[in-house]
């Protein structure tokens, strides 16, 4: 799996966006951050928890500078069937059949032959300044996703559960 | 077109359950007393003697074997409730995994991701319709496995006195040296047949000759051995008399 640091590995993709088959590609991409997340599977029980939690949150990231891309193994038909099942995705959702951006990302399961429930946030230069992994059965906290966004964009030292208004920095501290 | 009645074949399969107790307890029974008359046949002389060891032979083995149906019975459903338990409380504490689960089965079995993915969602909106069809795709369990001890230890008790009384029977009505055995290997020898033909017969296989065919050459050489080690040990019962 990447780690912070690494260059994000590009992607041109097909995608399921607002009803519509759309290509996405990363380098089109203009917005501060971009955070992608990996999910095994459409037309499942946890991912759609994932999936409409970042959509319900989606004006709070791209408040943020951030887009969303969701990322999964399914084909683009697949995607536009979950998506219209879900009430409709306003981000787009990236058909991965392969896995290949998957195995780039060093997220993909072998075994399940699916991808990890993996995030990536990167940074404008593109490189990888966060990754995190949850196991199949774990959905991912959108709350916290985004508390990460805002944390990374203020470039700031942000202690532990670091909010917006609260003060930067460990210094001066006691612990 | 006539209809099935999914209750009336509930049924049927419920009594099917006691086959296993019935084939097993008469095939047992029918080759343990064989054996012992063939036996002791080989060893002792006297016709009486062993009709006696024989019937002994025969209450023993009946009252063994029903307890040993109910108390395998009995320990195969505890486990099996607790297992289904198990699965239960899962299945309501954590319904997202059995969903999972279940939709990955579904999709073994040939089902469309999203046609098995509507199939348990359909499912979720009953927690019992859920657990019962998770229990019986993820773990093959189902609540028609749990037996009943006490029957299947009555049902095994008395097919092993019935299987017994046939070769028993003729023994003890023909009093003629040779005829006595030679009349319970024939009973025997038809009714390890029968039974076997009927065995082929429930499951509705075309071979059922075969079947019954199957059960006499296991029914003639367990007499055989038996008869063989009556005949060997025969020299120790002379030397102890």
């Amino acid at each position: 799996m990447l780690k912070p640091g690494d260059p994000a590995p590009t992607f041109d993709l097909e995608s399921a966006l607002n009803g519509r088959t759309a290509r996405c590609s990363l380098g089109k991409i203009s917005s501060d951050l971009v955070l992608i997340f990996f999910y095994p599977r459409d037309f499942s029980f946890i991912c759609p928890t994932e999936v409409t939690g970042f959509n319900k949150a989606l004006k709070e990231f791209t408040a943020e500078e951030t887009t969303i891309v969701g990322v999964s193994i399914d084909d683009v038909d697949s995607h536009l069937r979950w998506a219209r099942e879900l009430g409709g995705i306003g981000y787009p959702l990236l058909a991965d059949p392969d896995g290949k951006l998957a195995r780039a990302y060093g997220v993909f399961d072998d075994q399940q032959k699916v991808a990890l429930r993996a995030t990536f946030i990167l940074d404008r230069k593109r490189k990888i300044v966060f990754a995190a992994s949850c196991p199949l059965n774990v959905g991912r906290s959108v709350i916290e996703t985004l508390r990460i966004v805002r944390a990374l964009r203020t470039g700031q030292l942000c202690p532990a559960d670091w909010t917006p208004g609260v003060e930067f920095g460990p210094a001066g501290r006691e612990f | 077109m006539a209809a099935i009645d999914p209750a009336e074949k509930r049924r049927l399969f419920e009594r099917l359950s006691s086959v296993r107790e019935i084939v097993f307890g008469v095939q047992d029974g029918v080759l343990t007393t064989a054996g012992v008359l063939c036996g002791l046949s080989g060893a002792v002389s006297q016709h009486s003697q062993v009709a006696l060891a024989a019937l002994a032979s025969t209450a023993a083995g009946a009252l063994s074997m029903g307890a040993g149906a109910y108390l395998g019975t009995r320990a195969e459903t505890e486990v099996l409730r607790a297992e289904l338990e198990l699965v239960r409380a899962d299945a309501a504490a954590k319904p997202y995994t059995v969903q999972e689960g279940l939709l990955d089965e579904l999709c073994k079995e040939g089902l469309s991701r999203e046609g098995a993915y509507r199939i348990v969602r359909l499912l979720s909106s009953s927690p019992r319709a859920l657990a019962s069809t998770a229990e019986a795709k993820m773990f093959g369990l189902s609540g028609a496995m749990i037996g009943r001890p006490a029957l299947d230890g009555i049902v095994m008790g008395i097919a092993f006195l019935a299987g017994a009384l046939v070769p028993l029977l003729p023994y003890m009505l023909i009093a003629l040296p040779r005829y006595d055995l030679g009349g319970a290997l024939a009973a025997t020898a038809l009714t390890l047949f029968g039974v076997g033909y009927f065995e082929g017969w429930l499951a509705h296989r075309d071979d059922r000759w075969r079947s019954g065919v199957r059960f006499l050459a296991i029914a003639m050489s367990a007499a055989a051995v038996g008869y063989l080690i009556g005949l060997a040990i025969s020299p120790l019962g002379a030397t102890a008399g």
